[in-house]
């Protein structure tokens, strides 16, 4: 009986358990964590050559340092480095600060995973010229936003060794005596050098001497065809934002610019045509057989490599070697000027200087953004501030070898860094696009490219490409290809 | 007119069968509902409740905690996340102003989260009742009831197969069916493109099948490549299959010497990473590689075997090389099965004068191909899906007349540019979906024509 009643009162109390259980589970803990005065952290996405040069190391401890009575220090992020701030942000996995290019960043901040910056109160804004500055701005509602602060420029450079120049480049190659080989300012010339080149090669399969070589399927190594003659990626709105309506690839005379890439295409071999050149080129320039590639300046250090080797196999010791090479392998920018008219074949001697238009590449800003996830916002823009400081922005250019976006660390540091610098203050360089339907452009127009380069190596009676008209036609396709990938499936 | 009789049977039978089971359902939930005692009430209205009452308190408690820990749910998070599931948010949050909103996606893992507990909570509440029906009528009879703990050895010994099954079951409704339930609920939204979190996704009905079936663009690029992609998985499969069985026959004969050391090259071949193989024949055949090397030393001009114009060089290339990665496993298993062959069959049907060939066609085929229909069917299913082959091969080029694909993309790899390159996850989502209907119709038509299936006792 007892039991019985035990058990009775045992089953309401439970059932009022339940009940009361389940209403008072409601509350949420909604307390912030370190907002007590403890040590804030940050975490810093670097590139992997920062991390792997030891630059990242001398930033972190010279800011730690720097701020260690502030209660802020910065440590490495430990991730991948184009690990996806969309994804991981929004659940407090990603880094604070991030160093990306600038279309990375920009394609983040569209959808606001990355925060804005009032960038006039940082150091470097009197510095840092505003076109690089522009490369991070995005309108939200009618009002423009920055949401970078720029680091250095990147463009396509050309290697080369300097004992593969001509010995009489002085007399035959110097027509303006200014002690720069013609043919490194203008591609007529660059054209004419290196057809002399393979018409010397009498190698038994023509294959031991090219002159300049680029795998024409990569667009960003060869934009110069089209945005030297008016052609662009995104048009512009009146408000300056990109409008991905406005496809340009076949705008202005970019059609004559792309015969000049076929011209070239013919003195080259079918490498040209996909990426057998790219992964070749340093190899191929070490044991002489390209005179000239293509290649970002972030791979000097390859081109250097791969050319020390040689010189170890010769007998050199290791020291010895990688010197001579250094000392060997040179990084400049693309000659200056192209033809009008994209005949590359033309005699430089006869044009005069209205038949030549200035040469255009595709660039990039690589710089600081600060995710929008952070719960330290302040203590980013400090380390953002102080990582573009003119300090840490020359150590930056002397161990990575960049070419910085301050006027001041350019100038001092001189040479290739300086001439990168005043090419992109002087519209020499046309930013990749800040938006994310950039990342639309690059399959249908690189497949272009390539197939632009194939019609070099075609029968005659199979060649696609034979006037201006049909390259504007396939330029114009590539156009609405982009679109269609932007629009076909946007909703 | 028998054939009409007959017919009229078969409907009264199954009319019959229907109205035994419908009387069932009724008589059942009217014993439980107007003729079962109170105790069984008191579990109909409180899990547990009728088990304290006959002194099976923990099993008792047991329920009645399941049914608390619902309870508790429901409140806290299940109602909320029901509602979630359908509306998949309704504010959304702005990083800037530092707003957080609704998460969709998270919505709806979680909706669907909540539905599969409810699922869970209603087979709980199922086995409470059928418990105190059975302690009911164990008691009607007479019988002593077990304690908590002889009951759960007796369940353990009576249904092992339950106890058994549960937690792999329960993996794989966590880590396989979830996941494809929630790709499938994808398939049915806006997901992708401009509309990710932390913007609010919404329910497009069948918008995105509507999409690939109907947009010109996408509709002239599917039918192609699933065009392509049926004559490919048939090829390929019987290439690897006959292929396959075809080196173990040879390997099999007495007059092959060193069979251990031949058979190491396919096992090779077959041990090493598939991409890796992939990026080596990529290399092979590019205009920098080995074979237009070999072609331009004779002063021939290079080919290109992979470039845009490549079409249906790059296709046969591609089915070679699936060749070379797939036959040595379907040569180890035919080799294994091979080994089982009762040699006396041989012997027999060379004494009734039958040829090699017809030994072949009527003993050895059918003897592999009854074995390995249910691998054979797997090996299609595999190179229906073959992702890596013409991505490492021939990936990021589009041609003249497809969107985002080339000439030589499967679904999956079309599938791949469009939810994973271009992000439209809803697109990708559906068109997974519709690989998913095609291969099971024709893995599972195939399968239950089959002698494997058909015969399964039989042939042995």
């Amino acid at each position: 009986m007892k039991l019985r009643r035990f058990s009775r009162i045992a089953v309401v109390a439970l059932a009022f358990g339940t009940v009361l259980a389940a209403g008072g589970c409601g509350k949420k803990d909604d307390a912030k964590p370190g907002e007590n005065g403890e040590t804030i952290t940050l975490r810093i996405l670097e590139n992997d050559t920062a991390k792997e040069k030891g630059y990242l190391d001398e930033l972190l401890k010279a800011f730690n340092e720097a701020y260690k009575d502030k209660g802020i220090q910065a440590v490495d992020a430990n991730m991948e480095e184009y690990s996806n701030l969309a994804e991981n942000g929004p659940y407090g996995y990603g880094p604070d600060v991030l160093y990306q290019a600038n279309d990375k960043i920009m394609t983040y901040a569209e959808d606001k995973h990355i925060m804005a910056i009032d960038v006039e109160k940082l150091d470097c804004y009197k510095t840092t010229p505003k076109e690089a500055f522009e490369a991070f701005n995005i309108v939200h509602d009618g009002k423009t936003y920055t949401c970078g602060v720029p680091v250095n420029v990147q463009e396509p450079m050309l290697f080369y060794r300097e004992d593969n120049l001509p010995s009489d480049w002085k007399e035959k190659w110097d027509d303006n005596k200014n002690d720069v080989p013609d043919f490194f300012e203008n591609w007529n010339d660059l054209y004419a050098y290196s057809k002399q080149l393979r018409d010397s090669d009498d190698s038994p399969n023509r294959d031991k001497k090219f002159g300049f070589m680029s795998s024409f399927n990569n667009l960003y190594l060869n934009a110069e065809f089209l945005f030297s003659y008016g052609g662009y990626v995104f048009g512009t709105d009146k408000d300056g934002s990109y409008n991905s309506k406005d496809i340009g690839f076949g705008k202005g005379d970019s059609a004559k610019g792309i015969s000049g890439l076929i011209q070239f295409a013919t003195l080259m071999n079918e490498g040209c045509i996909d990426d057998t050149i790219t992964t070749g080129r340093y190899e191929k320039i070490a044991n002489g057989t390209f005179f000239a590639a293509v290649s970002t300046p972030d791979t000097y250090a390859l081109f250097v490599e791969k050319l020390a080797l040689k010189y170890e196999d010769e007998g050199l010791s290791k020291d010895e070697a990688l010197k001579k090479a250094q000392d060997n392998i040179k990084m400049i920018e693309l000659p200056g000027l192209m033809p009008k008219d994209g005949d590359l074949t033309k005699n430089a001697d006869d044009m005069s200087d209205s038949d030549f238009v200035k040469t255009v590449v595709m660039g990039g800003v690589n710089g600081y953004g600060i995710s929008s996830y952070t719960k330290h916002r302040d203590a980013c823009i400090e380390f953002v501030n102080f990582a573009t400081s003119y300090d840490m922005i020359s150590k930056r250019t002397q161990m990575l070898g960049i070419a910085p976006t301050r006027s001041d660390v350019a100038s001092e540091n001189g040479g290739v860094a300086d001439k990168i610098f005043t090419s992109l203050k002087e519209g020499r360089i046309m930013l990749m696009p800040s938006i994310k339907a950039v990342d639309q452009i690059w399959s249908p127009v690189q497949t272009l490219m390539g197939d632009l380069a194939k019609d070099a190596f075609r029968k005659d009676g199979e060649k696609k490409y034979t006037d201006i008209a049909s390259i504007q036609t396939a330029l114009d396709k590539a156009s609405q290809n982009v679109y269609d990938a932007i629009y076909t499936l946007a909703g | 007119m028998e054939e009409k009789k007959l017919d009229s049977i078969e409907k009264k039978l199954d009319n019959t069968e229907k109205g035994k089971r419908s009387g069932r359902l009724i008589s059942g939930l009217k014993a439980v509902l107007v003729d079962s005692t109170w105790p069984v009430k008191l579990s109909l209205v409180v899990m547990g409740l009728g088990q304290i009452v006959r002194k099976q308190v923990i099993k008792g408690l047991l329920y009645m905690g399941a049914l608390a820990a619902f309870v508790i749910y429901m409140i806290n998070n299940g109602i909320e996340d029901i509602k979630g599931f359908y509306t998949l948010g309704t504010v959304e949050g702005d990083p800037w102003l530092g707003t957080v909103g609704d998460d969709s996606v998270m919505m709806m893992l979680r909706g669907i989260l909540a539905f599969v507990i409810i699922g869970i909570f209603l087979m709980l509440y199922k086995s409470n009742i059928n418990d105190i029906m059975e302690i009911e009528k164990r008691l009607s009879e007479g019988k002593k009831l077990p304690g908590f703990v002889k009951a759960c050895r007796n369940f353990m010994d009576r249904k092992f197969y339950k106890a058994a099954l549960t937690p792999p079951i329960i993996g794989v409704m966590v880590f396989n069916v979830l996941p494809i339930i929630f790709m499938i609920f994808i398939a049915f939204t806006n997901y992708g493109g401009d509309i990710k979190p932390p913007k609010l996704i919404d329910w497009n009905g069948l918008g995105n099948f509507r999409t690939i079936l109907t947009i010109g663009k996408l509709k002239d690029t599917f039918f192609k490549i699933f065009r392509w992609n049926v004559v490919w998985a048939v090829l390929s499969t019987l290439i690897n299959y006959f292929g396959g069985l075809f080196l173990a026959l040879l390997l099999n004969k007495k007059c092959v010497k060193g069979k251990t050391f031949f058979r190491v090259f396919p096992i090779m071949a077959y041990a090493l990473p598939g991409f890796i193989t992939l990026l080596a024949f990529k290399f092979m055949f590019s205009y920098g590689g080995p074979i237009n090397y070999y072609i331009t030393l004779n002063g021939a001009s290079p080919v290109g075997f992979l470039d845009i114009d490549a079409g249906i060089k790059a296709r046969i290339i591609g089915l070679f090389v699936n060749a070379w990665i797939s036959i040595p496993s379907s040569m180890l298993l035919a080799t294994g099965i091979l080994s089982n062959m009762n040699t006396d069959l041989y012997e027999a049907a060379s004494i009734d004068g039958a040829t090699k060939w017809k030994q072949f066609t009527k003993i050895t085929l059918p003897f592999v191909i009854f074995s390995t229909t249910p691998v054979l069917i797997t090996t299609f299913i595999g190179n229906f899906n073959n992702f890596g082959i013409f991505y490492f091969l021939r990936g990021h080029i589009i041609c003249d007349g497809y969107f985002l694909a080339s000439d030589t993309d499967l679904l999956i790899n079309w599938l791949y540019n469009l939810s994973i390159d271009n992000e439209y996850y809803g697109i990708g989502a559906a068109l997974s979906l519709i690989i998913f209907i095609i291969i099971s119709i024709v893995s599972l038509s195939v399968y239950v024509r089959s002698a494997a299936f058909k015969k399964e006792d039989t042939f042995r």
